[in-house]
């Protein structure tokens, strides 16, 4: 196994400094390609740490067992290096986000030029992750969310990835302009990841996810088959758009959940309150539209009106969910 | 008389807030024309030059303006993201969502698509509609209309404001969530207009906004009784493909003298990019082809792969070439 580093952009900023796109080429035998893609928001780090704990992993194969590498793995911890640096979710300067840019142009602006590097660097690929951290606001349990277009060929791959909601969601134009509409309209099937919190890391669901993706690496051909790998822990419910429910802020003040992420909750219950830091009464309270499973929390106290607070996927009330990590 | 206000909202900590709007003209019929601004809190052109249009109206509509009369209602709102205009912003400032991304918006969805859904609840009776910006904070935009796949009322009536230069845009993804195209679901005719440079007021743009909103009141026979003070400028209509970007090659600090409106032939000095460590010239920038400079860039730090320049030409440029710059200024 060769471990190589390199860029696959160099751009130059207006004082004496450049912005490079790292990667991590981990080449095997003439077997399939894969690729994880993380960071294209600045502000969302758990793939990052994703991208470390794999790049660990392969290290460790590449001492004990390198033969076990069939294809070649690909990691892209940062498409928004300026971004992550910074603190900032879009790509600095540009004030655009990077995953409205894709598939880019080599002779567009900046954020345009790293879009058409990756998509360039991505050819090939049998499997790319792209792996987001939700925002500050919300967290989210380990899911896949794909476009129903594409659900035939990528709802198989997510199923074991052992994460714990795969999400249907429907054609939305302004999404034509994502990392993961261009790789699957050209063929390249890219499974959307989507867990933990902005600005923090999670790691169990790491853990979590990990099993997941060497498990599927193996099943593509990418590792060897003979080589043992963790079990799955979690196998994923499917939520579309007609069993998810949206809880929105019905006034402004502080949101105080007073249900754990990743639990059943009945029609009516109380899963928190609004409250104001001005008087002692409480402005609203948030109870659940149905029987179902908590799978998105607020996890920033602020709302407005229409904030989001909650999303709960409608399940059978004899359907547990798994212990929440 | 408080104004009316097409959403009002309460607050986490400071009181309730309200984006209010100007309905001028007689309410028993619906509203002929809209104007709004302020999508972006940054983009000031427009909110200063809606403000004085209202008033101005406002007096017409009072019998204070001899000889003038206005014969169909108008909703005027200045300014929509009015907690980013208070906090020089120009998103959302809560949760940093661009409004102009959020359309056609959603009653019980977030904060920012209950605002879009709100104007576009006030907006969508009239027939005129037009959403007035001022590019971002690093480019300036000569005083223009805007088309996105018009329609030929559209093409025939973006002439009556009287600017120098009609500009159909191509249409793409993020388009999509612009209130620009939201607004063709429910008819009529739709403008966008782009004057000027956000962060700042520009005296002499906001003037010619104002001729031009006027001009387009008085063509349509919404205002009567105006005599234009000054004439039009000589109007140009650049079709698709008749927009060149001059994107960087080079990055450093970037000097300009020229202002936007000039008339360029091919060679022409556009501006320089300078080492901003030793002052050296690193790079001329020049006219690529001849045409109209209808935008340019005010930033001077210059990232390679930024916008310098755009030029309106005569002949259709490379197809395509414009596509890409969906994230710019609006």
């Amino acid at each position: 196994m060769q471990i190589d580093h390199d860029s696959i952009l160099t751009l130059e900023l207006p004082y004496r400094e450049q912005l490079q796109l790292h990667r991590t080429v981990y080449h095997g035998g003439d077997g399939p390609k894969v690729a994880v893609v993380a960071g294209i928001h600045g502000d969302e780090l758990e793939g990052l740490y994703v991208c470390h704990r794999l790049a660990a992993w392969l290290e460790e194969l590449a001492l004990k067992r390198p033969a076990a590498l069939l294809g070649r793995v690909e990691l892209y911890p940062a498409l928004n290096p300026l971004g992550i640096d910074t603190l900032q979710r879009f790509v600095p300067v540009f004030d655009t986000d990077l995953n409205r840019n894709f598939p880019g142009h080599r002779e567009g602006l900046l954020p345009q030029r790293i879009t058409d590097a990756v998509m360039r660097a991505l050819a090939g690929a049998v499997l790319v992750l792209d792996i987001h951290a939700s925002n500050v606001f919300l967290r989210e349990i380990p899911q896949v969310r794909i476009n129903q277009a594409s659900a035939a060929t990528l709802v198989p791959l997510a199923r074991e990835m052992n994460i714990d909601v795969i999400w249907l969601h429907g054609a939305i134009t302004v999404l034509e302009a994502t990392i993961a509409h261009s790789l699957n309209s050209r063929g390249i099937p890219c499974l959307v990841v989507e867990m933990g919190v902005g600005m923090r890391i999670t790691p169990a669901f790491t853990d979590q996810l990990m099993t997941g993706i060497l498990r599927v690496w193996r099943s593509l051909g990418v590792l060897a088959p003979d080589l043992t790998l963790a079990d799955l822990t979690h196998q994923p419910l499917l939520a579309d758009d007609s069993n998810v429910h949206y809880l929105n802020a019905e006034t402004s003040g502080l949101f105080l959940p007073e249900v754990e992420h990743w639990t059943s909750v009945q029609r009516g219950q109380r899963l928190g309150r609004i409250v104001s830091p001005h008087e002692g009464a409480v402005l609203s309270e948030v109870r659940s539209p149905v029987d179902g499973i908590l799978f998105t929390l607020r996890e920033y106290p602020v709302v407005y009106e229409g904030s989001l607070m909650a999303r709960i996927m409608e399940v059978s009330a004899t359907v547990p969910p798994e212990p929440a990590q | 008389m408080n104004p009316p206000a097409l959403l009002r909202m309460t607050a986490p900590l400071r009181e309730d807030f309200e984006i209010a709007y100007h309905d001028i003209g007689s309410a028993d019929s619906a509203a002929t024309l809209a104007l709004v601004a302020g999508i972006h809190g940054d983009e000031l052109n427009g909110v200063f030059v809606l403000s004085r249009l209202a008033h101005f109206l406002g007096g017409v509509a009072a019998d204070q303006q001899p000889g003038h009369r206005l014969c169909a209602r108008v909703i005027v709102v200045p300014a929509v993201n009015i907690l980013g205009v208070n906090t020089r912003n120009r998103r959302w400032p809560f949760d940093a969502t661009d409004i102009n991304r959020m359309f056609p918006g959603y009653n019980a969805g977030e904060t920012t698509q209950r605002i879009a859904h709100a104007v576009m609840e006030l907006t969508r009776q009239a027939h005129y509609r037009i959403d007035i910006h001022s590019s971002n904070l690093d480019f300036e935009e000569l005083p223009q209309v805007r088309l996105y796949e018009p329609n030929d009322a559209e093409r025939g009536s973006a002439r009556l404001f009287g600017l120098s230069a009609v500009i159909e845009r191509p249409m793409n993804a993020v388009f999509t969530s612009t209130i620009g195209h939201a607004w063709r679901s429910s008819g009529g005719q739709n403008f966008v207009l782009q004057a000027g440079q956000a962060g700042v007021l520009q005296p002499a743009h906001c003037d010619r906004l104002f001729h031009a909103l006027v001009a387009f009141l008085s063509r349509t026979g919404v205002l009567t009784g105006v005599e234009l003070s000054d004439p039009d400028e000589e109007g140009h209509y650049f079709g698709l493909g008749h927009t060149f970007p001059l994107i960087s090659e080079h990055a450093g600090l970037f000097v300009s003298r020229l202002a936007v409106g000039r008339w360029l032939q091919a060679g022409d000095l556009i501006g320089q990019v300078y080492d901003g460590f030793n002052g050296e010239l690193r790079h001329e920038v020049k006219a690529p082809m001849a045409g109209l400079l209808s935008g340019i860039r005010r930033q001077p730090l210059l990232f390679e792969g930024d916008l310098i320049a755009r030029i309106q030409t005569r002949q259709p440029v490379a197809e395509g070439v414009d596509t890409y710059l969906h994230s710019q200024g609006q």
